[in-house]
């Protein structure tokens, strides 16, 4: 489902993103780990198109982002670790204006804005601008965008972070969901123990470069993620 | 503690002075006497200066009317207008919007000292403005009347008294805009009527002030015995002016009562208003919302809901819309009039009429500036359309569409007024409709342009980036520019060229900067966008 290759980005003189390669394939839920600063965001946003980078292949259901980033972005959603959504808008709005931009019927949006309204409990402020939303609610608000037009592949930031523990639970359902019905998920995280419990596949960046990645077993072996990531984040 | 309140109150206020957003560092000593020097001028040199003209054209006929009052009470009153309407919503928004009100009452500070801090910086805004009118009014006095202790100390009494009042008053309105905004559900528009309706009432007083100080002056002694009949309290009011006592001590006292009376009202409400945002009320959902546009609609859409979202952007970008309105009324209702006399002024100039009008109707377009800050005002939202499968000529395409709605039509409508004035025949009418209509096209492509080469997407502050970023400012005066070649190469070739010669001929560099401008959009300009 993406395929990685290879991937450097660089800032000027610093290189954010070295060499990095991975494949998630369909089913999986792969779980991206790393301290402040050592590259998932700029993986993530390279992966979703936002960011250009500078060598290296991204491939989604086997097209190049570079050589088609359309068709890409057509069967993915990104939501970032800040939810900056126009302000300006209700939430109703901005979830028609995801619809419209993905082409989404009117009867398929109507019923999935009120069924995923419903669950993360936004229906009775879906007509308020997104300026009066809580941190929280706006992350609802892009959970369900991204969740708008079924994408085979969806990418996230620290998804947990500002949610209640039922979104956060509602959430993790819904993952799996995607991903029985033959989706992928990549998403970074700070949470190990989320990590642990919801991931069939792990990697874990430090400095921008890969440095150990596989099934939840094969990372961790015998000890605790946690425990595993510090070793790592102590070597030098 | 309110020292220490007042001391960051400043800081806030005289922030720009000192602190350069753009570049992200402190101003050079140097800048900021420069700053401030600036402020200086434009506050106390022209708008004190035309407040002293106004002052010395009154006081002489007056004084000499032996109405010295009406001097006072006049310019008084302008004074607490001024005072009042300059500062209201500065108060609104520095006692009940401040960013760090929710921070300020998490501390051990008692609210009585917050709200005090921010009395002292309304007072002092109310102050300032006060004083462009009222110290060019005390100067001219004391230059007119003989200098004794009562036409000295009085002035400066009704000085402070005035600043009062307006402390008062702005306090009272900006508390009223505060209660009405938590309610009010059309805000940009409700901000945008009123701020037009104050401009227009601005104005309308301005155009017919000369009248009204010719009347005021012949008719000294007739209004003044009518003010004191009917509005006994104005015509106290300006009897501070001339160093009445009675006058003094009542207006003081009163003045004194209701400011305690506000401040107590203010602290007793502060929370309430300063900590509520838009009502959180739960609605019931509107499933028929769901209605499906295409990918170019949804995109115009959003660019339209960016720009009813808000005031500032619809007041600063887009005054050419009404600008254009009212030029086709006027044009409609007065225009043969006025199309006379200037036909008349050059007669040498056989096209001077439609090529004047032609220039007028692109100089009003040129006000429309809205695909200028489109770019930036993307911001921290960027990622949305970066990551959404949409190109990024489609997203520049919506923000020059946007510009061209908002523009042509205004435009057209005002060509069309002004073709019904002029009855042009057929060949001349169609180049007189046409090439204000590629002017718009090429103002909207040049200001597009514009946003796409001086981005801003870090900025903190909406208004900052819509009144005073460089590219903005550029959108602006590069279209008069053009005007002014328009002008130019008018005076040189107009003599010897009719109308649709010289039209084509300054169309022919129009159309060429239009197919440049085009093409550097969809190549260059789309690049740009993609990497921001």
């Amino acid at each position: 489902m993406l395929r990685i290759e290879y991937l450097t980005k660089t800032f000027g003189k610093k290189t954010a993103v070295n060499d990095l390669s991975l494949h998630i394939a369909p089913g999986e839920i792969y779980g991206f780990i790393g301290h402040n600063g050592a590259g998932k965001t700029t993986t993530l946003k390279s992966v979703v198109g936002i960011l250009q980078f500078d060598a290296g292949e991204v491939k989604i259901g086997g097209v190049s982002l570079r050589q088609d980033p359309i068709a890409c972005k057509k069967m993915l959603a990104y939501i970032p670790d800040n939810p900056d959504i126009y302000e300006f808008m209700t939430g109703r709005r901005y979830l028609n204006f995801i619809a419209d931009v993905f082409g989404v019927d009117e009867k398929t949006r109507r019923d999935r804005i009120r069924e995923y309204a419903d669950r993360f409990e936004l229906a009775g402020d879906l007509e308020q601008p997104v300026s009066a939303y809580s941190h929280g609610m706006k992350q609802k608000l892009a959970i369900i965008a991204a969740w708008m037009h079924e994408p085979r592949l969806i990418v996230m930031d620290e998804p947990f972070v500002g949610l209640d523990p039922k979104a956060s639970h509602l959430l993790k359902g819904m993952m799996r969901e995607v991903c029985d019905g033959g989706g992928a998920i990549f998403f970074s995280t700070h949470v190990l123990e989320v990590a642990e419990k919801l991931c069939d596949k792990v990697a874990i960046i430090k400095q921008g470069s890969l440095v150990r990645s596989g099934s939840m077993d094969e990372v961790r072996g015998d000890d605790s993620l946690e425990e595993v990531f510090l070793e790592l984040e102590a070597e030098e | 503690m309110l020292k220490t309140l007042i001391k960051k109150q400043f800081a806030e206020i005289f922030r720009t002075y000192f602190y350069d957003q753009r570049k992200n560092r402190a101003r050079s000593k140097g800048s900021v006497i420069a700053w401030f020097v600036f402020f200086i001028l434009i506050m106390g040199g022209v708008m004190g200066g035309l407040f002293a003209s106004l002052a010395a054209s009154i006081c002489g006929g007056l004084l000499a009317a032996n109405t010295a009052w009406l001097y006072f009470a006049v310019l008084g009153l302008l004074a607490v207008l001024l005072g009042v309407f300059a500062s209201v919503f500065n108060t609104y928004s520095g006692l009940y919007l401040a960013k760090d009100n929710d921070l300020l009452l998490s501390l051990p500070i008692p609210v009585r000292t917050i709200m005090a801090s921010r009395i002292v910086s309304v007072y002092l805004l109310g102050l300032m403005y006060a004083a462009v009118v009222f110290v060019p009014t005390m100067i001219v006095y004391w230059l007119h009347a003989p200098l004794t202790f009562f036409t000295v100390f009085g002035p400066l009494v009704m000085f402070a008294v005035i600043s009062v009042i307006v402390m008062i008053l702005s306090c009272g309105l900006g508390w009223v805009v505060a209660k009405i905004s938590l309610k009010l559900k059309n805000k940009s528009f409700v901000t945008v009527f009123v701020t037009l309706l104050f401009i227009a009432v601005y104005y309308f007083f301005y155009f017919k002030a000369t009248d009204l100080v010719r009347d005021l002056i012949a008719n000294a002694a007739e209004y003044g015995e009518k003010i004191r009949g009917s509005a006994y309290i104005v015509y106290l009011f300006g009897r501070i002016g001339e160093g009445d006592i009675p006058a003094m001590l009542i207006f003081t006292a009163a003045s004194a009562i209701v400011f305690l009376l506000v401040c107590w009202l203010l602290t007793r409400g502060f929370i309430d208003v300063a900590t509520a945002s838009v009502p959180a009320v739960k609605t019931r959902s509107r499933q028929k919302n769901e209605k499906r546009y295409s990918v170019p609609s949804s995109l115009l859409r959003r660019e339209f809901a960016r720009f009813t979202s808000s005031p500032n952007y619809m007041l600063n970008c887009a005054l050419g819309i009404i600008m254009l309105a009212a030029a086709g009324i006027l044009l409609l209702v007065k225009g043969t009039d006025i199309l006379e006399q200037i036909e008349n002024m050059m007669p040498e100039y056989p096209a001077l009429v439609p090529v004047l009008l032609c220039a007028l109707i692109c100089m009003l377009a040129s006000m429309n500036d809205m695909a200028t800050p489109s770019v930036s005002l993307e911001g921290r939202s960027l990622w949305i359309l970066q990551s959404l499968p949409v190109t990024a000529r489609q997203v520049l395409f919506a923000k020059l569409k946007m510009q061209l709605i908002l523009t042509a039509i205004p435009v057209l409508f005002a060509s069309v007024c002004a073709q019904i004035v002029l009855r042009l025949p057929v060949p001349e009418a169609i180049v007189f409709l046409a090439v204000p209509l590629l002017y718009t096209l090429f103002s909207a492509l040049y200001d597009l342009m514009l946003g796409l080469v001086m981005p801003n997407l870090t900025w903190t502050n909406e208004t900052v980036l819509i009144k005073q970023s460089g590219n903005i400012a550029l959108a602006l005066f590069s279209g008069w520019g053009y005007e002014l070649l328009v002008a130019v190469a008018f005076f040189i070739l107009g003599k010897s060229v009719g109308f649709v010669p010289f039209m084509t001929i300054v169309s022919v560099p129009l159309l060429a900067a239009v197919v440049l401008l085009y093409r550097w959009i969809c190549r260059k300009g789309t690049k740009i966008y993609q990497e921001l």
